[in-house]
């Protein structure tokens, strides 16, 4: 309470006749700055963000002045998104403020005064002392539709209001979005992410390479993070994915349409689609294990505010030519020269671990990989040839040499991320929901009324505001209806004024 | 013939007999276009009322063939671009429907909803695969299907939305003079036509947050980014911003007539933007998108 009243002893007047901050505090500034953050949106979809300029210039890219002068690769980042968004925030804050004010006042000085124009005019029953009637309505209004009373005015005209306020829910979720936005702020100065390859069985210490942009400023350098981290087991899992057999042209998909033909699936043996990648993982501090997860994409491990995501896998292959004792090392998915073989022969991803089938069975897979032979000709043009499947203890043979797996590792790649901005934004934004729910899909009431007293007859005059989607003003017309009718039994029907 | 071939023949079975359905469904939704239209053109109450009922037809053998691809997939049916599109075309018929049943022979913004319903049908039609697939690893997350769900919800809100206020800036200065008064509106109860486009948005707003929350949330879960400027993730950002200047400008007094419609009618053009036109932007200026799996 004291903050508050030191809030009011401030000049508020002195300062919200300010043009400036007048400006700050307008709904129509708010429109203002959202188009031209949608037109920075917009901006950033069509020019690549986060691209390398070389990478965009050799992509064909265009506009490479407006690109180079306003920094368009990396328009989030710009001072002039940055402080439009600052903008934007403060209009906010000064909006949310001075909508307070008024709610505070409001509520302490009700409703009194607020226009009294009833939409609604019923009769009561004539035997009423006109005090009494108004403490019978009241009692309607309070016990049978659980009404509220908010004020009573000198004129006897008062205000009952029913359901959450949709003031106040529209301010808590607009203060919840501010609150988001310092959120994006903590992530945008604080959070920092990197990746890391682990080996079955190796333990490994964790040193990032990334710093937040706050260390970066203050040209603080990276620890490393103050425990290891082992995989204990990295699990690989496909589906059989049959391939279907349907047309990609307009007529043929027309004559399926008719019944002409029909679809049809397909098994090829190597048809395999993901299922889950997990890495059984162990946080070890000192000698100690602390904690242990598999984890995968979608499910990670959160240890000391650092979380670590299941992001991708390394192969590592060496390659025996012949029986000959040097090995030739190579990643999947990578080029390899070998002397004496024409082109490049480049292996596909290793199938490991477990197939569930397509009829219900479980196999565990004989580890094997495509080979492919990649020729480049003089036009720069690339030529890929399947040279087939090769087990890994198996072998093939191109340019009369035998080729085979000597030996095979296989990676897992977590990527790690340290964001405090994160449960500040959940929570936020949980609360932005709820408020906004009530706020569009709950229903409000405010009655006004007024008993008067006209040719020897008592009338309840009546007023009716709604919001909120769910909100019936026909339904609570009704309800008032039989609740007088079936309370006072008054003599007529309603009459609309 | 060995239990592997017959599954895959029953498979290929109830696709091909669910692919003629969608192709029915299409064919209905194209018939209420016309009646739509001739509606339009003719003024008649009849047609447009046909087209209602014809409409409703649709709808249920549609809502059939969801069921029978939720069945065939084992799965909730919108993990590809063709299943989105199928379900997109059912729900702004089925909101546009729910919302028409409270008027009295109102029937105009039925031909862009069902435009856009034929639209969608055929688009997935003609240029989609409709085979059945696993979910790839990103996808297997309760995030993943609120954040569709969502999302397309709040897409049909806005189609109707936008429909409704077409409707109403194509026709109400005719309705003012009391012209055009055949296609159901008069001057009792023109503003209310209009105000349940407003409804509509206000409606779809906390959908279309919540979408992206959960988008966010998924990302969060998934990749250890909330957010990360990716071409269909802003472009939800720019209809959830239109959308909001929308609702606001609602509350300013000069711009609550023409220039809030506008703004209705902007917000659903980038609500399909970030439907459909990212996917076919990102393509063309080569711009890498986590959405790719959905083109």
């Amino acid at each position: 309470m004291t903050i508050f009243r030191k809030i009011k002893s401030i000049n508020w007047p002195g300062i919200r006749e300010n043009k400036l901050y007048r400006n700050l505090a307008s709904l129509k500034t708010s429109c203002i700055l959202l188009c031209i953050l949608a037109c920075f949106y917009i901006i950033g979809t069509i020019f690549p963000q986060g691209a390398q300029f070389n990478d965009y210039i050799k992509s064909g890219g265009g506009f490479i002045t407006f690109v180079i002068f306003f920094d368009l690769l990396n328009i989030f980042n710009t001072p002039a998104f940055l402080i439009i968004a600052l903008v934007l925030f403060i209009n906010l804050a000064i909006c949310t403020f001075e909508r307070f004010l008024t709610l505070w006042s409001r509520s302490k000085a009700a409703a009194a005064d607020w226009q009294f124009t009833p939409s609604y005019t019923f009769p009561l029953d004539i035997k009423h002392e006109l005090k009494s009637a108004e403490e019978s309505v009241k009692e309607i209004f309070k016990k049978e539709l659980r009404f509220k009373e908010k004020a009573c005015q000198t004129y006897g005209i008062y205000t009952m209001e029913k359901g959450w306020s949709y003031r106040w829910l529209t301010w808590i979720y607009h203060i919840a979005i501010l609150f988001c936005f310092l959120g994006f702020l903590m992530t945008y100065l604080f959070s920092f992410e990197d990746e890391i390859a682990l080996y079955p069985g190796e333990v490994t210490v964790i040193k990032p390479t990334a710093a937040s942009r706050w260390n970066k400023s203050w040209g603080n350098k990276s620890q490393p993070l103050g425990f290891k981290l082992e995989l204990a087991e990295f699990i690989t899992e496909y589906n059989q994915l049959p391939k279907l057999e349907y047309p990609a042209d307009k007529l043929s998909r027309l004559a399926f349409a008719m019944g002409w033909k029909d679809p049809k699936y397909t098994l090829k043996e190597e048809s395999y689609f993901p299922k889950d990648w997990k890495s059984r993982l162990k946080v070890i501090k000192g000698k100690r294990t602390v904690l242990e997860k598999t984890i995968e994409v979608n499910d990670p491990l959160s240890y000391q505010d650092i979380t670590f995501y299941q992001a991708a896998y390394k192969q590592n292959l060496k390659i025996q030519i012949d029986d000959n004792p040097i090995l030739f090392e190579t990643e999947t998915g990578k080029e390899l020269i070998i002397p004496g073989v024409d082109g490049m022969l480049k292996f596909d991803t290793m199938m490991t671990g477990t197939l569930f089938k397509k009829e219900g069975g479980i196999e565990k897979i004989r580890p094997f990989t495509e080979v492919t032979l990649v020729k480049k000709e003089g036009s720069g043009k690339t030529e890929a040839e399947n040279i087939g499947k090769l087990e890994q203890d198996g072998a093939i043979y191109i340019d009369n040499k035998r080729i085979s797996i000597k030996e095979f590792k296989e990676a897992s790649i977590l990527s790690y991320r340290y964001d405090p901005g994160v449960p500040l934004l959940w929570w936020s934004g949980v609360v932005v929901l709820l408020a906004m729910s009530l706020r569009v899909f709950g229903a409000w009431y405010r009655i006004t009324y007024r008993i008067e007293e006209k040719d020897g007859a008592s009338y309840l005059l009546l007023k009716v505001n709604t919001k909120g989607l769910i909100a019936d003003h026909e339904r609570l017309i009704k309800k008032v209806k039989h609740a007088l009718i079936s309370a006072a039994e008054p003599i007529d029907h309603d009459t609309p004024v | 013939m060995s239990n592997l071939e017959t599954i895959l023949s029953r498979d290929a079975y109830i696709l091909s007999i669910e692919v003629r359905l969608f192709w029915l469904v299409a064919l209905l939704y194209g018939i209420c276009l016309i009646l739509y239209l001739i509606h339009l053109t003719t003024k008649k109450t009849g047609a447009g009322r046909l087209a209602t009922n014809m409409l409703w037809v649709a709808v249920i053998t549609h809502a059939g063939l969801i069921l029978l691809r939720t069945f065939e997939g084992q799965r909730a049916p919108f993990q590809t671009l063709y299943e989105s599109l199928s379900w997109f075309a059912w729900s702004a018929s089925i909101t546009y429907l729910y919302v028409e049943r409270k008027w009295k022979d109102i029937f105009l913004p039925g031909i862009l909803v069902t435009s856009l319903a034929v639209g969608a049908s055929l688009y997935a039609l003609l240029t989609r695969s409709p085979a059945v697939e696993p979910l790839s690893p990103p996808l297997q997350s309760y995030w993943f299907e609120w954040h569709v769900i969502l999302a397309f919800l709040s897409y049909a809100v806005f189609v109707v939305s936008c429909s409704i206020e077409i409707v109403y800036l194509a026709i109400n200065s005719s309705v003012k003079k009391g012209l055009r008064l055949e296609y159901g509106l008069n001057r009792g109860n023109l503003e209310t036509f209009h105000r349940t486009s407003f409804r509509l948005a206000l409606f779809g707003f906390p959908l279309l947050t919540f979408g992206i929350f959960s988008g966010a949330a998924w990302a969060n879960e998934a990749w250890g980014r909330y957010w990360g400027w990716d071409p269909k993730e802003t472009w939800s950002l720019i209809t959830w911003t239109v959308f909001a200047i929308y609702l606001h400008s609602m509350s300013i007094q000069k711009w609550k007539e023409l220039p809030a419609s506008l703004f209705n009618i902007l917000g659903f053009i980038c609500m399909l933007m970030t439907f459909i036109g990212v996917n076919w932007l990102a393509r063309l200026l080569g711009i890498p998108s986590l959405h790719l799996y959905a083109m």
